[in-house]
């Protein structure tokens, strides 16, 4: 496979750079109320990101970005937002896949100013489609109806784009209906690619949240079933990329705003993780080849490669 | 017991949200009653159910009556705002709402019976184990016709929880806060009604 690294730096100017306060996970008291987080106070010049690119752009080729846990509001999103926006300028992405908690704490309509529509304005401006699935701190009601979501006013969805059919789930709920919708479109799909993603993962090894069984004991027979081929979950703040099972690829990625630092409990299903800062991840679909590339908000990239549909890993590294 | 495998085994087509509303709960309760005939759940529950049903139904239709359906939109001010409105009118028109309403006493014992048998079942463990790793809510005062607090997460319920209670119509779902059960309206935002102590 050709594989073209190239770097380029992309110029942005004039981003807006948040400064607000700190935002903790759930620990099992509420969330500190970030409602009256004031929008970005001070407009900086940013210093232009560097941009290595180690997926190959090939003609044809389905590509998308992917977010996990985002919605804070806090520099650090603002962060990775911009270096989203460096790489689509690169990649030339047009769509971006959101795992759920997009929106953390207070739902007012600042909320969603300062937790998407400002830390992503490029990439909107663009003309880049979010399509988000709902996490643990996500409303049902204002979510599935706010139209920069792309979720149809439903908690579960599908969408294609070329060989790739997106089934986008609500983990929170996964009640009989969804089980059984998802059971008729994962069958009737004629996709060459099947992707699900959620917010609860199957599989973790993150010490804060962990698997969740009874998820996976009630919708990994579907997937298994129908040959979805790769999976994408956040709600673990920090990046993983699991051991695939029966020819389905899992990937954790919640970091994109939230970070639990140095999360990891010793590796078993574990191939790759990182936990020391936020990142995003870059997708590319060409033929029978998924390519990923993650990179961190410093830019660096912390994983890579390339998966067979319905195989094993033979060039991740 | 059969009616995990049962209620999969239901398809539910995506519907409009009020159209479908009672077409569904009706439905959904043609399909449960012959699962208890047929000896999958205790005869003695089936009245119980049919109640549960039947106030579901009083209050979609209420719902229905005070609210159009809310309307996707790019404006996150709007959507606050029709869900303001759709939680004032349905708080305006169940004044006297109370614990219970939904939840009698004989519908509260027989989900509280339903979630026993099912934590203790082959599937308790994955069960406590996924709500242990989806951000567990304390228990919290929680009131009737009230608006889930704000700020609070929305800890998930496990599907097999889900698979064993009587299934609902879109618009509502049930939702765990510590040891209590509610039933949550979606679109306004309001708890319509919550069993404590439900999650043993």
């Amino acid at each position: 496979m050709k594989r073209e690294r190239y770097s380029v730096l992309a110029l942005l100017t004039g981003l807006s750079v948040i400064f607000a306060l700190g935002f903790p996970a759930f620990d099992g008291t509420f969330a500190t109320a970030r409602s009256s987080t004031p929008a970005p106070a001070l407009a900086q010049t940013a210093a232009a990101p560097k941009v290595d690119v180690r997926i190959p752009l090939q003609d044809k080729s389905v590509r998308f970005a992917v977010i996990g846990d985002s919605g804070t509001g806090e520099r650090e999103q603002y962060d990775v937002a911009r270096l989203m926006e460096a790489y689509r300028q690169a990649v030339k992405f047009d769509f971006v896949i959101m795992l759920g908690d997009n929106i953390y704490g207070s739902h007012s309509p600042r909320d969603f100013v300062d937790k998407f529509e400002k830390p992503y304005q490029p990439l909107l401006d663009a003309g880049v489609k979010f399509y988000a699935s709902l996490g643990n701190h996500d409303d049902p009601n204002d979510e599935r109806l706010y139209k920069p979501f792309n979720m149809g006013g439903e908690r579960y969805y599908t969408f294609r784009k070329g060989d790739v059919a997106f089934f986008a789930l609500d983990s929170n709920y996964m009640d009989p209906a969804q089980l059984s919708w998802l059971d008729q479109n994962l069958k009737s799909s004629q996709a060459k690619w099947r992707i699900c993603f959620f917010h609860h993962p199957f599989y973790n090894e993150g010490r804060h949240h962990g698997a969740d069984v009874d998820l996976r004991t009630q919708v990994l027979p579907l997937f298994e079933r129908y040959a979805v081929n790769a999976v994408f979950s956040g709600h673990e703040h920090v990046y993983e990329r699991m051991k695939p099972a029966n020819g389905i690829y899992y990937f954790v990625l919640g970091n994109s705003g939230q970070l639990m630092k140095h999360d990891f409990r010793s590796a078993g299903e574990r191939l790759k993780g990182f936990d020391t800062d936020q990142s995003f991840m870059l997708i590319e679909i060409a033929g029978d080849k998924l390519f990923f590339q993650t990179i961190a908000r410093g830019g660096e990239t912390i994983d890579s490669g390339e998966l067979p549909r319905n195989g094993v890993s033979v060039g991740a590294r | 017991m059969h009616l995990p495998i049962l209620m999969r085994q239901i398809r539910f087509p995506v519907m409009g949200r009020y159209a479908a509303s009672l077409v569904l709960s009706g439905t959904l309760l043609a399909l449960f009653i012959p699962a208890i005939a047929a000896g999958t759940a205790p005869t003695a529950d089936q009245a119980t159910i049919r109640d549960f049903q039947q106030r579901l139904n009083n209050y979609l239709s209420l719902q229905k009556k005070q609210n159009p359906p809310n309307k996707p939109s790019a404006s996150a001010d709007k959507l606050a705002e029709q869900k303001e409105v759709a939680a004032d009118k349905i708080k305006a028109a169940r004044p006297a709402a109370r614990r219970g309403d939904i939840f009698t006493p004989p519908i509260a014992a027989y989900f509280k019976k339903q979630i026993a048998i099912t934590m203790r079942g082959p599937s308790g463990a994955k069960i406590r184990a996924s709500m242990l790793h989806a951000e567990p809510l304390p228990d919290i005062h929680l009131e009737v016709n009230a608006k889930y607090p704000k700020d609070l997460p929305y800890q998930s319920t496990p599907p097999t929880l889900l698979m064993n209670l009587p299934p609902l119509p879109k618009e509502l779902q049930y939702r765990v806060v510590g040891s209590t059960l509610l039933l949550y309206d979606i679109s306004s935002g309001l708890i319509v009604d919550l069993i404590p102590g439900a999650i043993a």
